[in-house]
């Protein structure tokens, strides 16, 4: 029973790791545009494709065709950026149907271009398992990614504090009037917090085709996982973020052991809605309620 | 008819009412001045509830108003203006007040929104969208017909008369005593010219930095020294 | 003006339930093609209802969808209810389902829609759990199809066909109506101006609530005549996104705002795809939706009507034309006695 819990948080944390990675580049954009990028998980699972895209055609390893992957990803993140700036009512809300309606192109973009067939790495290297402490279990993939996730979000975080481009950020995310009173171009800074969202869900895209198989349809949950971390993290916190991630993942991988696999799904939608409910601001952040 | 006991709110540190007290009787007229951020607006709020006070007792009617959402107290009876008006945006001039009749006075009649079209000389303009086609004096006078909807016991106007010309302010002023007449209301107005003041409320009630420095009839009130300090002299001479 | 408009209602009724029947009632293909797109119409009314007049965009209208066709099946499958009525409490249950959702409404439009999708998730979950009642992943068969009324086999293609027309067109009438009364002014009025519609008495938030009621229960009732109608269920497609993406699309496509728009884009963007867009592209021709949606969202928010418009094909018509120009030249029921 106590391995088995052991072993449950430990693949939780390392599964938080990786969904910090992918919800922080919906909460940078969330903070800074007050827009969900309702596409962000088609993104990820782009990148993902793009490595097994790599992998097929020319043999590379999946991390070698992260560069090339940055570059498909990040004009795809600027496209979207740049159909959002067009939209002139009530942007709010028109731009969860415009991303929605992106997400849809996207999903079937990817299953025309590489089918619905389930993939993943031939690679074998990252399916090994990777045992600690003679008892607890992972794959390679697994923990790699969980470093280069918490390292990532670590990363954005010291970014976000310590450099004038980060500040700049910040600024728009807490109060957007203030920061162009003080010389801040929100336009770009939005256009940066996309970028950096790219990053994030290129390395996280790929992690995800080394670590699992991918498949079209995978979008859509991964975009809504986000934002359950990003609603428990509450908005504008970094370290919010890690932690929400890391509660998303245990919960589920605790949910899976003890309960039923089928399950799984289900604890983040019910996590999403008691902190809707119980604690609108979550866990760390500002009020969403009223207006 | 309302009756404030110890009323304060706190925005932050800041108190912008500090344990404010007084009473109306049923048909009174009661001027509300003060200082520019004396609080007078935000009374206001507090009484028809888009604020909750963070302290003390509000009663209206005999009744305590507690913690009574705001669209439940107009129902009740309290009416009210926005300094800066505020229409319901894609609504006509005469569908602004059906709606306002419709939910705060709970009925639907016609002829009475003819009369208050009427009475605020809006009549004409009963069919231009409330929200972009009105003049100040109009939404100034549309203010106050969603209010007269409701059907309200108490009816409070924010500056209802500020930004009007001379000319204008007297005869939108006259159009008040109208108003009030008809109806038999009970009324709080917020007003800086003192002219209007004098003419329309019998008592006036001073508030400066939140609190209530003076209660009287405006002869008592405008000779009050601390009243006049409170103004620097400029006013009130 | 108004002969002109019951002029044109009535031509449109007569096509709808006269003229399609004879001319199509021999072609399955084309019925069913028909029958489906009226289905999809019926949740994209439900939809713009609830988008228009409450001010929400829902991402998980399958959830009601899905609720709506359980719970009439169920019923008539276990406990011998009669079809029709079966359907109205097939509605009420999506309704029953929908005060579930109702704390979202405190949260501002994202937190809403994607809280709807949220639910939409776990009702999907849930139902595959219960699979005692709901026969679990595997679903539900032979579901009993529509009795015969006044004559008419509502079992056969042209009687669902008249049986969801008519569904759609009750759902449009009580759009209009709700749309047209005070109740309706003040839900308009509520988007830019909620306090100022507030303070005039207007309880915003049970408004809403009870739009969010009305849309659930359209739509459960939606999903219980597809239930019936091709008489399977399973959670797979009974809380599909399709019943969500779908109905978005058309009532974005047609003009959410409008009574009729939702009914054209659904029978325009249906028929299209599945006609024009599956036969091009056999995988993946969901993207044209995605395209509209985006396409629309840039283009013309408002939905085709206006675009049209602009673009000089249709004229213009405008809800709550600004008449400063010409005061008096409105007809208007409330005129002075």
């Amino acid at each position: 029973m106590f391995e088995l819990t052991l072993q449950a948080v430990y693949s939780g944390l390392l599964a938080g790791g990786w969904y910090a990675m992918v919800a922080l580049g919906l909460a940078l954009v969330f903070g800074t545009m007050r827009i969900i990028n309702l596409a962000h998980g088609e993104l990820v699972l782009l990148a993902a494709y793009v490595a097994f895209e790599m992998e097929r055609s020319f043999g590379l390893n999946p991390i070698a065709a992260i560069p090339v992957a940055l570059v498909v990803v990040g004009l795809t993140a600027l496209l979207v950026y740049f159909l959002i700036g067009r939209i002139r009512h009530d942007r709010e809300l028109n731009s969860l149907i415009l991303t929605f309606g992106i997400a849809i192109v996207l999903t079937n973009v990817i299953l025309m271009t590489w089918s619905a067939d389930i993939r993943s790495t031939s690679v074998g290297w990252f399916m090994d398992g990777a045992v600690i402490a003679d008892t607890l279990f992972s794959m390679n993939s697994e923990v790699l990614f969980f470093g280069a996730g918490v390292a990532l979000v670590g990363g954005t975080y010291w970014w976000l504090n310590h450099t004038w481009h980060g500040r700049a950020l910040r600024a728009v995310s807490s109060n957007r009037n203030a920061a162009m009173l003080m010389g801040v171009n929100p336009a770009r800074v939005e256009a940066m917090s996309f970028v950096v969202s790219a990053v994030l869900a290129t390395v996280s895209g790929v992690a995800l085709y080394t670590a699992s198989v991918v498949f079209p349809a995978l979008g859509h949950g991964l975009t809504i996982k986000a934002f359950v971390i990003t609603v428990l993290a509450g908005l504008g916190s970094v370290p919010g973020v890690l932690l929400g991630a890391v509660i998303l993942g245990v919960g589920e991988t605790m949910t899976a052991t003890f309960a039923k696999p089928s399950l799984q799904e289900l604890t983040g939608m019910v996590i999403f809605l008691l902190i809707l409910f119980l604690r609108p601001s979550g866990l760390f952040g500002r009020k969403v309620v009223g207006k | 008819m309302l009756a404030l006991d110890d009323v304060s709110m706190n925005f932050g540190g800041v108190a912008a009412l500090r344990n404010v007290t007084f009473a109306m009787d049923e048909g009174e007229t009661l001027g509300l001045i003060g200082p520019n951020g004396a609080g007078k607006t935000t009374l206001f709020n507090v009484i028809s509830g888009v604020l909750t006070p963070s302290a003390g007792r509000l009663e209206f009617a005999g009744k305590p108003l507690g913690k009574a959402a705001n669209w439940r107290r107009a129902r009740q009876g309290i009416g009210r203006t926005f300094q800066i008006p505020q229409p319901m945006h894609e609504l006509t001039v005469r569908e602004n007040l059906m709606v306002a009749q419709r939910f705060g006075a709970g009925r639907t009649d016609g002829r009475r929104i003819d009369e208050i079209l009427d009475l605020l000389d809006l009549t004409a303009k009963q069919h231009i969208d409330a929200a972009h086609g009105l003049a100040l004096t109009e939404q100034k006078a549309l203010e106050v017909g969603k209010a007269l909807a409701v059907e309200p016991r108490l009816l409070m106007l924010d500056e209802v008369l500020g930004g009007l010309e001379t000319a204008t302010k007297r005869a939108f002023g006259q159009t008040l005593q109208r108003v009030r007449e008809r109806y038999g209301l009970t009324m709080i107005v917020i007003e800086h010219d003192i002219e209007t003041i004098k003419t329309l409320c019998p008592r006036v009630v001073v508030l400066n930095f939140g609190e209530l420095i003076a209660d009287g009839t405006p002869d008592e009130v405008f000779n009050d020294a601390r009243v006049i300090r409170s103004y620097t002299g400029d006013s009130a001479a | 003006m108004t002969m002109m408009r019951s002029g044109l209602l009535l031509g449109f009724l007569a096509v709808a339930y006269l003229g399609v029947p004879l001319l199509f009632g021999g072609m399955d293909y084309v019925m069913s093609l028909v029958i489906a797109a009226l289905t999809i119409a019926g949740i994209a009314v439900a939809w713009a209802l609830l988008g228009n007049l409450g001010g929400l965009v829902s991402f998980g209208h399958a959830a009601f969808f899905g609720v709506g066709a359980y719970v009439s099946a169920l019923l008539v499958m276990d406990n011998g209810w009669p079809v029709l009525p079966a359907m109205l409490a097939g509605g009420l249950g999506a309704a029953i389902a929908s005060v579930a959702t109702m704390p979202a409404l405190r949260l501002r439009g994202p937190y809403f829609a994607l809280a709807i999708l949220a639910y939409a998730h776990i009702f999907k979950i849930l139902a595959v759990e219960f699979s005692s009642i709901t026969g679990g992943a595997g679903g539900l068969l032979s579901i009993p199809g529509f009795p015969t009324v006044f004559g008419l086999d509502l079992a056969s293609k042209t009687g669902a066909y008249v049986l969801i027309l008519t569904i759609v067109l009750a759902w449009m009438a009580v759009y209009h109506a709700i749309r047209r009364s005070t109740w309706g002014l003040a839900l308009r009025a509520m988007h830019d101006s909620e306090l100022a519609t507030r303070v005039v008495g207007v309880p915003s938030t049970h408004l809403k609530a009870v739009m969010l009621v009305v849309s659930a229960f359209m739509t459960g009732v939606v999903g219980a005549f597809n239930a019936h109608q091709i008489s399977f269920l399973d959670p797979e497609y009974a809380f599909s996104g399709t019943w969500t993406v779908l109905p978005i699309a058309a009532a974005i496509f047609g003009g959410y705002r409008t009574v009729w728009g939702p009914l054209m884009g659904a029978l325009v963007v249906y028929l299209l795809d599945q006609l024009v867009f599956k036969e091009i592209m056999p995988s993946g021709h969901q993207l044209v939706f995605g395209v509209l949606l985006g396409a629309m969202i840039l283009l013309s928010p408002q939905g085709l009507m206006p675009l049209l418009a602009r673009l000089g094909v249709a004229r213009p018509r405008r809800e709550t034309a600004p008449q400063a120009a010409a005061p008096h030249a409105t007809e208007d029921g409330n005129a002075r006695a």
